[in-house]
C-alpha cells in the first residue's frame, strides 16, 4: 500500500537524520522517544489515523507525480514538530509521561534543542535529491516564519487570560500562529518541492491553514466532550461562542468556570450540558465543516494543475 | 473570521423549538432567511448531514469529530 511505503521511507530518513547520535550516552533514544509518540514520524502505531507525517510528500506528489525528493523536508517538519511537542510539554506542564516530566526539565530542553538542530540539518540533505540551494533557502525562510509564528501564537496561549481571550477572532489568530501553522508549514513546502508555480504554491499553503484550524476544532470538540478543557479550564472556540450568547447566571457560571485564576474545581458534566444546550457545540460543529468546504473549494480551483487529489481528499473526511 | 450570520441563525435554532423543529425537517427553509455565505450554507447542510443537532455527547458526535490533528 502506497501509505506503508512513503511511511516506511519517512522513517528511514529520519533514523538516517539521528543515526549519528552517540548511542552509548543513552542521549539518541531520548531524542527518538520524541519522534515515536503516536502522530510522529517514527510511530509504529497503525490505526485508521490520517497520515499526518506523510502529508508534505503526499502535496508534492499531488503535484508533480513524484515525492521522494521531499523526503528530507517531511524528516526535517518531523523533528521541528516533536521539538515542538517537547517545549510545549515544558511549557504547560500538564503530562505526567512527558520526556520533561520523566526526565526534567533540563534534559528535555536538551532533547528539544538537539530536534531543532537536526531538523535544519535535515533540510540541508534536500541538496542531494537535486534540490537547487536557493530553493532549500526560500524552503527555510518559510518553515522559520511559520515557526516563528508559531512561538507567538504559543507565547499568546500561555499569557494571562484577558477579556480578548474570550473573542472568536483572537481565538482563530492564536490558533492559526499556534496549529494550523504546522500543517500550512507542511503543505507548502510540498508544493514548493513539486513546482515553481506560485499561485500554486499559496493556495496549498492556504489549503494546509484552513486544515489545520479544521483539525483544532476538532481537538476543541473533544477537549469539552471528553471534559479535560473544562478541567483545565482552557478557552476554546465553543466556550467564546456560549458567552457571547448567554446571561445572568449562565453566563456568570462559565465566566467563573473558564476564569484561570479560579481555584475550584468545576463541576464538567453541567458546564459540558450548558455548552451544549447553547448550540455552541454546534456551533464548533459548523464552523469545522466551514474550514473543511475553503480547504475544499481550493482544491477544486486548482484540480485541473493537480494529478492525484485523492489522498489529499483523506485529510477533509 | 466571525461570522455574525451564522451565529444568529445557531442561536434561533437552539432558542426557538419551532424554527428548531423546522431546521430538522427543511434546513434550506431556515437557511435561505439568513445572509450566510455559500461556504457557509454548505458548512450547515454538511454537519445537518452528518450529525443532525449537536445536542448533547453522543456516540456519532465523538466518531464523526474525533480529532484526527498533525499535534497532540
Amino acid at each position: 500500500m502506497w501509505q506503508n511505503k512513503q511511511a516506511r521511507l519517512l522513517k528511514d530518513e529520519i533514523e538516517a537524520s539521528i543515526s549519528f547520535l552517540a548511542d552509548d550516552t543513552g542521549f539518541h533514544s531520548l531524542v527518538k522517544e520524541a519522534l515515536v509518540k503516536s502522530k510522529r514520524g517514527l510511530s509504529t502505531r497503525t490505526t485508521n489515523d490520517k497520515p499526518w507525517p506523510l502529508l508534505p510528500l503526499i502535496v508534492c506528489e499531488a503535484i508533480s507525480g513524484k515525492y521522494k525528493n521531499a523526503l528530507p523536508a517531511a524528516a526535517a517538519l518531523q523533528l521541528y514538530i516533536a521539538a515542538g511537542d517537547v517545549f510545549d510539554d515544558i511549557e504547560d506542564a500538564d503530562s505526567s509521561v512527558s520526556i520533561p516530566a520523566k526526565y526534567g526539565i533540563g534534559i528535555a530542553i536538551n532533547i528539544a534543542t538537539a530536534l531543532f538542530i537536526l531538523a535544519e540539518k535535515a533540510i540541508t540533505l534536500l541538496e542531494r535529491k537535486g534540490v537547487e540551494p536557493s530553493l532549500i533557502m526560500r524552503i527555510l525562510e518559510v518553515i522559520n516564519s511559520l515557526c516563528t509564528a508559531a512561538c507567538v501564537g504559543q507565547h499568546l496561549d500561555l499569557s494571562p487570560i484577558s477579556e480578548t481571550s474570550f473573542s472568536e477572532d483572537a481565538y482563530l489568530k492564536v490558533v492559526g500562529m499556534k496549529s494550523a501553522s504546522q500543517v500550512e508549514c507542511a503543505c507548502h513546502v510540498g508544493a514548493m518541492l513539486a513546482t515553481e508555480d506560485q499561485n500554486l504554491q499559496n493556495a496549498f499553503a492556504k489549503f494546509g491553514y484552513n486544515l489545520g484550524i479544521a483539525s483544532q476544532i476538532a481537538n476543541d470538540i473533544q477537549g469539552i466532550t471528553h471534559g479535560s478543557d473544562i478541567i483545565k479550564p482552557k478557552v476554546t472556540l465553543p466556550v467564546i461562542y456560549a458567552l457571547s450568547q448567554v446571561d445572568g447566571e449562565a453566563y456568570n457560571r462559565l465566566k467563573f468556570t473558564f476564569n484561570q485564576n479560579s481555584e475550584d474545581a468545576p463541576d464538567s458534566t453541567e458546564i459540558r450540558d450548558l455548552l451544549f444546550h447553547t448550540g455552541a457545540i454546534h456551533y464548533a460543529v459548523v464552523k469545522l465543516e466551514l474550514y473543511k468546504q475553503q480547504a475544499l473549494d481550493i482544491l477544486s480551483k486548482v484540480e485541473s494543475r493537480i494529478t492525484n487529489m485523492e489522498r489529499l481528499k483523506l485529510f477533509l473526511r | 473570521m466571525k461570522s455574525q450570520a451564522l451565529q444568529d441563525l445557531v442561536k434561533k435554532i437552539f432558542n426557538d423549538d419551532k424554527v428548531k423543529q423546522q431546521f430538522i425537517s427543511n434546513p434550506d427553509s431556515v437557511i435561505s432567511q439568513y445572509p450566510l455565505t455559500e461556504h457557509e450554507k454548505k458548512a450547515i447542510l454538511s454537519a445537518h448531514a452528518k450529525i443532525g443537532l449537536a445536542t448533547s455527547n453522543s456516540g456519532q458526535l465523538e466518531a464523526t469529530y474525533s480529532p484526527d490533528t498533525m499535534w497532540s
